[in-house]
């Protein structure tokens, strides 16, 4: 252990902190907290805003040949939604997906409805559904888990980045 | 004053301030979330048995579970002390670090939520400016810590009249506005009741939503963490887990089924938040002035709720730390018996990542995992809780409990079985990617399992190192 050092406590006396052990480990504890944040930023992919042409989802959903049962237009309540369509897709299986998308004026307000959405767990688990972000566009569905999203993805994801 | 009377211990001056209401309404605090009823209320009349199963799996064994362990064992540091009583001192700290790190990474999401709701009450459109987010979350974030510095007695009056004019006051209201829409005769968009729309869809993809409502009722053990400052704990604890249960499963159930009746389930699936569905609803009931100040009191609720969780655990830490478990600069306690030092290092780190959470753009797969992070961390917590009221039926058969789960072993299995199957069928569930993540299945499990170890190690890291002279000498304030 090495020497003590001393800390002006509250109410002005000293305040002994027993060795540089412990204050180390007090750091430790701060930055360990970082790591797995740090990690996390790096596994996941970033969704850089730009412009994205034409109907993202329905165009996957033509490529991957899910049947779009009904569509119809949304404007979400939020600040700088700009409108978007609400899908229920459909598969061979009889898997059924609603999917709705927005998009939005720019680069903070899309983010926005994004920390919106995670700010909205259920009790102390996840979201709703799911969000996924291509260019200006939101696209939420429900449920989180299925097939049809997962065939979806791909064509999606071709869309992420500029 | 003796030790007993002040709950004094180690140098922790604890006054005994806490009666029965004021029990149940830290769990209500921690437990009842408007946030939650625009959510489960795109499921209709099924949410009553999504809610039936979050009951069932988890809010009822907890309940009593940890009516029967509050009473056996009414110590400070609540799952602390129970867990250590079952698997000694790790598993103890094991416990409670995970609650105490669950909730570094989801106070961002907490916080967020408030700072939203209150643009909703001024400028809806101050959401989208990171720099008002941040400003609003911190000032709520140590505003609420600055209040726990003051103690007990400050805390808890602030946390029950927050959980009253922001989550009870608010979700009576939608109930009351529900039940005149119904006597008004306007249209209800939920199709006619019957017994088979209560039951929920349960397969594949419905899965994650299953382990989610397990969670659902989580921290209906926060009030253990009060037990120092308990009037009568051996008394008070059984009913207010009871009245704390109650409270939580009206509001929630009704306040969901008047939004059901209201508003159409795509107006509420669409990613929009709980003051957009209560527009919506004031809106239609014809009261729409009744929203902004709905705003202010809701954005109130999530002010107590934060406290709730800010406070309890790091209480806990504080009492593990003056055990000798942690170094003594996170024993340190001021004149109100107050974890200062906790208190400071949970603000600082809570800090940090809010910083990350509103200033670095474009990772919604980033939200995902850390709260996925949470939920992991939070199942060890319950599982380990879950384990211990069952072990300690072994191990201290005759320590007296005022209030024991009923049907003898059997019972306690069944509770503690229930409750521990659940959470751990949530915590593998949880380690399900969405389907449409980039990363492979792999890479997120593997990222998801490094975070979560990584948050739950230190108490192993902490006792490795851990001396004699980190004891607080009894007497001691430092």
């Amino acid at each position: 252990m090495g020497t003590d050092n001393h800390i002006i406590g509250e109410r002005g006396g000293p305040v002994s902190i027993n060795s540089r052990l412990e204050l180390g480990l007090s750091i430790f504890l701060i930055i360990l907290f970082l790591i797995p944040i740090g990690v996390v930023i790096l596994v996941a992919e970033e969704s850089p805003f730009h412009q994205v042409s034409g109907e993202p989802v329905n165009e996957a959903a033509q490529a991957t040949g899910i049947r779009v049962a009904s569509v119809k237009d949304s404007t979400w309540n939020l600040p700088g939604a700009m409108g978007g369509k609400t899908y229920v897709l459909t598969d061979n299986a009889g898997e059924v997906v609603a999917v709705s998308t927005q998009s939005f004026d720019s680069a903070e307000s899309r983010d926005a409805a994004i920390r919106m959405y995670n700010s909205y767990p259920v009790g102390r688990g996840h979201p709703v559904g799911s969000l996924m972000v291509v260019g200006q566009h939101v696209i939420y569905a429900t449920p989180a888990q299925s097939n049809i999203m997962r065939r979806l993805a791909p064509e999606l994801k071709k869309k992420v980045l500029p | 004053m003796s030790d007993e009377a002040t709950g004094q211990k180690n140098g922790i001056p604890s006054k005994k301030v806490l009666g029965l209401f004021a029990l149940a309404l830290i769990n209500v605090a921690a437990v009842l979330s408007i946030r939650n009823f625009p959510s489960m209320a795109v499921y209709g009349w099924s949410c009553i048995g999504w809610y039936i199963i979050g009951a069932v799996i988890f809010l009822i064994p907890i309940s009593l579970a940890g009516a029967e362990l509050a009473t056996g064992w009414p110590e400070g540091g609540g799952i602390y002390a129970w867990v250590k009583q079952a698997f000694g001192e790790k598993g103890g700290f094991t416990a409670l670090f995970c609650e105490w790190s669950n909730n570094l990474v989801w106070f961002p999401t907490v916080l967020s939520f408030i700072a939203s709701t209150l643009a909703f009450a001024l400028t809806p459109a101050l959401a989208t400016s990171s720099l008002y987010m941040f400003s609003v979350m911190m000032i709520a974030f140590w505003g609420t810590t600055a209040i726990a510095y003051f103690g007990e007695e400050l805390s808890t009056k602030f946390g029950n009249i927050g959980v009253i004019l922001g989550s009870i006051i608010p979700s009576v209201l939608i109930i009351l506005l529900g039940v005149w829409w119904i006597g008004s005769g306007a249209a209800l968009v939920l199709p006619p009741f019957s017994p088979g729309a209560m039951v929920p869809t349960i397969n594949v993809t419905t899965l994650p939503f299953f382990a989610t409502i397990v969670l659902l009722f989580a921290g209906m053990e926060m009030a253990g963490f009060h037990a120092l400052e308990t009037k009568n704990p051996q008394k008070d604890f059984p009913k207010a887990m009871a009245l704390s249960a109650i409270i939580i499963v009206v509001c929630t159930v009704l306040a969901t089924l008047a939004i059901a009746f209201v508003i159409p389930a795509d107006q509420l699936s669409l990613a929009s938040g709980v003051m957009q569905a209560i527009q919506y609803f004031f809106t239609a009931a014809g009261m729409p002035w009744l929203v902004a100040p709905m705003a202010v009191l809701i954005t109130l609720g999530g002010v107590a709720s934060l406290a709730a969780w800010l406070i309890g655990p790091a209480k806990g830490l504080g009492i593990v730390a003056e055990g000798g478990n942690m170094p003594p600069i996170f024993d340190r306690t001021n004149k109100y018996g107050a974890p200062v030092a906790v208190l400071l290092i949970q603000a600082i780190i809570g800090s940090i990542i809010s910083l990350l959470y509103i200033f670095l753009p474009s990772v919604n797969q980033a939200y995902w995992i850390l709260s996925a992070m949470t939920v992991e961390l939070l199942c060890i917590v319950y599982v380990l809780v879950f384990a211990s009221v069952i072990k300690l039926r072994y191990s201290q058969p005759d320590t007296p409990r005022p209030f024991k789960i009923p049907g003898g072993m059997a019972g306690v299995w069944l509770v503690g079985g229930l409750g521990a199957c659940g959470t751990t069928f949530a915590f593998i569930v949880g380690l399900m990617p969405p389907s449409y993540f980039s990363t492979s299945g792999l890479t997120y499990i593997s990222a998801l399992l490094f975070g979560t170890f990584v948050l739950a190690v230190p108490p192993l890291v902490f006792l490795k190192f851990k001396n004699p002279g980190w004891l607080k000498p009894a007497g001691a304030q430092r």
